[in-house]
């Protein structure tokens, strides 16, 4: 805990092309806070792989189109 | 602020407050009877006010936010809760030996028995706060 993950994402890019999604209803969607979900947008905490997997269904992607990982 | 760095705070100062209360129930019977005896008076008290107020503050919170009452730690408050807990169970560990190498050199059972109820709260309110350190910190 505490040293930044080398993941970066497009989590906050995707929910607002999809009609500007709140934080709280992506967090809804996929079983967790909001918090969790500000925390993954800021790169300070790296969603468990069913949870990435969730948000890329969500968006209708592929999990690398959100998560990169960063050299 | 998430439900439970809120549960956090509101049982940080409910335990913290209830440590005072108990700290000023002991210091009162020492000023009474000039030493420090383990006593019913002020144990009894504080574990009943301790455990009402913990059932009325979680209650309050539950009526205030019931869908996020009622909805499980997420992936990442799990790890959150569970360092916090093994952090606090240090802070007993730690407080309980000190107690036990006092006795074993001062043969102070009075003394013993409030490090040891000292280190219990002391653990218990360290895990809270470790709880919102960690929380705050954005893990």
């Amino acid at each position: 805990m505490g040293k930044r993950p080398p993941i970066t994402n497009r989590v906050r890019e995707m929910r607002e092309s999809h009609g500007g999604m709140s934080q709280a209803a992506l967090g809804e969607a996929i079983g967790v806070t909001r918090q969790t979900v500000i925390a993954i947008e800021q790169g300070r905490y790296s969603p468990s792989l069913e949870s990435a997997f969730r948000i890329a269904r969500l968006f209708g992607v592929g999990v690398e189109d959100v998560f990169g990982w960063e050299e | 602020m998430a439900f439970r760095e809120k549960s956090a705070w509101v049982m940080a100062a409910v335990t913290g407050l209830a440590g005072l209360y108990y700290l000023n129930l002991i210091v009162a019977i020492a000023r009474d009877l000039g030493e420090v005896p383990p006593a019913a008076g002020a144990f009894v008290p504080f574990v009943i006010l301790i455990i009402a107020a913990s059932i009325a503050a979680q209650v309050a919170l539950a009526i205030l936010e019931p869908r996020e009452a009622d909805r499980p730690a997420d992936e990442r408050e799990r790890p959150i809760l569970a360092v916090a807990g093994n952090w606090s169970g240090l802070v007993l560990g730690i407080g309980a030996v000190t107690a036990l190498l006092h006795f074993l050199y001062y043969k102070d059972g009075d003394l013993l028995f409030h490090m040891v109820m000292g280190s219990l709260i002391l653990s218990q309110f360290s895990e809270y706060l470790f709880q919102i350190l960690l929380f705050r910190r954005g893990v």
